[in-house]
């Protein structure tokens, strides 16, 4: 579906009128018009990306070629891994498409956990796809619906100038221990894609942040940098990543101190641009 | 010492908390939280004028405005009385150069500057995350925090250059016998030991530190305890805390009020074989050392007191006496009739000419983790031991007590060994400077 920018911005607009109120910095609400419209496009593409994605993948696991689903598992994750913020604003859909066992009382045995990790786990441990051929129905849905709900949503402004912070916490506290892609050990590119979302809000707000602090702009850029210079370390051969336990031990704990800067410093981005 | 910082500081966290209504910014928040928000805020602050009691009133304690100088010449926290809660934490340093060790090192002794010393803390723009914790209110409580820090022998290797410049006995942490060592627990680069009259300053004080550290430093572990206070005035002389097996921890702990045998046990004193930058430092050794208590309260009494070399309920030694302060003469017992040859306490301190050279300074909390896989409880003891000399301190003595009978009560799973930097002389001063000095 193709929206107008024009229209976006429109609603952008109205959307800043409510909720930013009287701002106190020196960023005026219609400032963040145009890099909120740009991150809409930057979602709908990827969340287009994920559906179609998702299509091949759980087309793969139907058919029971494990081979092809777990090749096309991580790279399916990334469209997702990389708009969570504003994926993450529909908790039912966050928690059907993207939970792990440990959100469910019985684990990997629950008959709720569903979603990609339910299929990562059939795919690598169970190494059958027999019983998630439900799962991967419901999944394809799930993001259908979420591409629908995208589609539909005014972005409000602080979700999208707060969703940098909240997917460096994400990494910080539940991602860098390599919890997330349990089974498949495929985190890196989760963190690939967190990053690439997270730069990506940065890089469409950073005119504005440059005029408020220069300094933070600067240090926020080479935080980021050091990131993906430490990531590219572990690309392999065919353009994807080595598994998570080949991070060395020394590159996990400079990415957790690299993410915790960035944690700390990103928090302060909303109110930096006036937003509430 | 005197210290015309803390006089200022004082004034600052002395000044009664501001009763005065919520500023105007503040105000406008709240304004955008719309009505029902409001009016669920403001309740409390009509209740306050009244007397009423709550069940949820904070417990009140005389000691929040206790302060330890944070200057001298030596660090706080090592002769400083132990109070009530302790915490060690161990980080991984992830500084890369100099320069960024250098602003570690500047940053931890301003951040331990505020936090030991008390005073506001004020955050002018509500839009932005506010500039601390806030647990224990807008203007931060001394209540006798001490911050101390220590360097791991990891930090000394090639990342820095001051490879050259480690203690002479500063080592990695060696397995002994009976320890069940997890690498989670063990070691790190720089090591933190927060003291303070409630566990709330602690915390308050080492989410203050990671926050202000987040490029700098990375958490590796760390493991909270306390120490069961006793009543404030019994008319009797003080008496050494009880551990978790119900014996008193630190009887014969020699006398920290005494300057030079503090400089002799100790301090790293100038002129000695250690490198020069390190005056006035002390080698720290950390345990955290399980108890099977259940276990424990399951051994008969006698047996009890036979592997420690004490009575329990007084804590006097074996050979007589009626308190923990009488000193066990070993030479009329030379068989261990009264006091096993292989009880804790003759092991640990044998009262020799020679075993004189093995003293340490130990400062130990309990600690209480939660419940093993087996469903007994975790808990036991957070050792923590200051010496001048490491090998001759702590290691000789742990390595007297291997194969002892308590063993098979305890369990060491982690600590390290770290060297506590010396003071912050005066306020230009900072922690690590002779080393970075000297190594530069």
């Amino acid at each position: 579906m193709y929206l107008s920018r024009f229209m976006i911005r429109i609603a952008a607009i109205l959307t800043l009128g409510l909720s930013a109120g009287a701002v106190l910095g020196a960023v005026s609400p219609l400032e963040l018009v145009a890099p909120v419209a740009d991150y809409k496009l930057y979602v709908a593409e990827n969340a287009r990306k994920l559906v179609a994605d998702t299509r091949n993948f759980t087309a793969a696991v139907k058919a029971g070629d494990i081979e092809k689903a777990k090749q096309l598992f991580a790279p399916t994750r990334m469209n997702y891994e990389r708009i969570e913020p504003l994926a993450e604003l529909f908790s039912d859909l966050d928690s059907a498409i993207d939970s792990r066992a440990d959100d469910h009382e019985q684990a990997e045995q629950d008959p709720d956990f569903g979603g990609f990790h339910r299929i990562e786990y059939a795919l690598w441990v169970e190494k059958s796809t027999k019983n998630v051929e439900v799962v991967a129905d419901k999944l394809l849905s799930d993001v259908v619906e979420l591409q629908k709900r995208l589609t539909a949503l005014t972005f409000p402004p602080e979700k999208v100038v707060g969703g940098a912070a909240v997917l460096m916490e994400e990494v910080a506290a539940t991602k860098i221990s390599g919890e997330e892609d349990r089974y498949s050990h495929t985190d890196l590119w989760d963190f690939q894609a967190n990053f690439e979302g997270a730069y990506k809000i940065v890089e469409l707000l950073r005119p504005l942040v440059v005029k408020q602090d220069k300094a933070f702009a600067d240090k926020t850029d080479a935080n980021f940098k050091m990131v993906f210079d430490t990531l590219q370390k572990y690309r392999s051969a065919d353009g994807g990543f080595e598994t998570y336990q080949k991070l060395a031990e020394r590159d996990r704990k400079l990415l957790a101190g690299r993410v915790n800067t960035l944690a700390e410093d990103l928090s302060k981005l909303r109110g930096m641009l006036g937003l509430n | 010492m005197s210290d015309p910082h803390d006089d200022r500081q004082g004034d600052a966290a002395r000044r009664p908390l501001p009763g005065a209504p919520v500023s105007l910014d503040r105000r406008q928040l709240l304004g955008t939280l719309g009505g029902a928000a409001l009016v669920g805020l403001a309740k409390p602050a009509a209740a306050e004028t009244s007397a009423a009691a709550h069940v949820t009133d904070a417990p009140r304690s005389a000691l929040t405005q206790e302060r330890i100088p944070c200057l001298g010449r030596h660090q706080a926290g090592v002769t400083t009385p132990r109070p009530a809660a302790g915490m060690v934490a161990s980080f991984f340093v992830l500084a890369e150069t100099r320069a960024e060790l250098e602003r570690l090192f500047r940053t931890l002794t301003a951040r331990i500057a505020f936090l030991t010393q008390g005073g506001p803390q004020s955050d002018p723009d509500p839009k932005l995350p506010p500039a601390g914790s806030g647990i224990l209110g807008p203007v931060v409580p001394p209540d006798a925090l001490t911050i101390t820090v220590s360097l791991g022998a990891s930090l000394f290797d090639q990342r820095y250059g001051l490879a050259g410049f480690k203690p002479k006995r500063l080592q990695q942490m060696q397995r002994h016998p009976n320890d069940a060592l997890d690498a989670a627990l063990c070691h790190g680069d720089l090591s933190i030991q927060f003291c303070a009259n409630t566990p709330d300053t602690n915390i308050h004080a080492l989410r203050d530190i990671i926050k202000n550290t987040p490029d700098l430093l990375v958490l590796h572990w760390k493991q909270e305890g306390s120490v069961p206070p006793i009543p404030a005035s019994n008319g009797r002389p003080p008496e050494s805390a009880r551990n978790f097996l119900g014996f008193r921890d630190g009887s014969a702990n020699p006398d920290s009020a005494d300057a030079a045998l503090m400089d002799r046990i100790v301090w790293v004193q100038p002129g000695s074989d250690e490198p020069a930058w390190a005056a006035y430092g002390t080698y720290q050794a950390v345990r955290i050392i399980r108890n099977f208590v259940e276990r424990w309260d399951r051994t008969p009494l006698q047996e009890q007191e036979a592997i420690f070399g004490r009575v329990k309920s007084t804590g006097a030694p074996l050979d007589g006496g009626r308190s923990e302060h009488e000193v066990p003469d070993y030479t009329k017992d030379a068989q261990g009739e009264r006091t096993p040859l292989d009880s804790h306490i003759r092991l640990a301190n044998p009262r020799t000419p020679q075993s004189e050279a093995n003293l340490i300074l130990r400062r130990p909390f309990n600690y209480s983790n939660g419940v093993t896989k087996s469903g007994q409880l975790e808990m036991g003891l957070l050792f923590i031991c200051y010496q001048a000399d490491l090998e001759q301190g702590f290691i000789a003595v742990q390595k007297r007590l291997d194969g002892e009978p308590l063993e098979e009560y305890i369990k060491p799973i982690g600590g390290g060994f770290f060297y506590t930097l010396p003071g912050v002389r005066d306020e230009q001063d900072w922690l690590g400077r002779t080393l970075l000095q000297a190594s530069a």
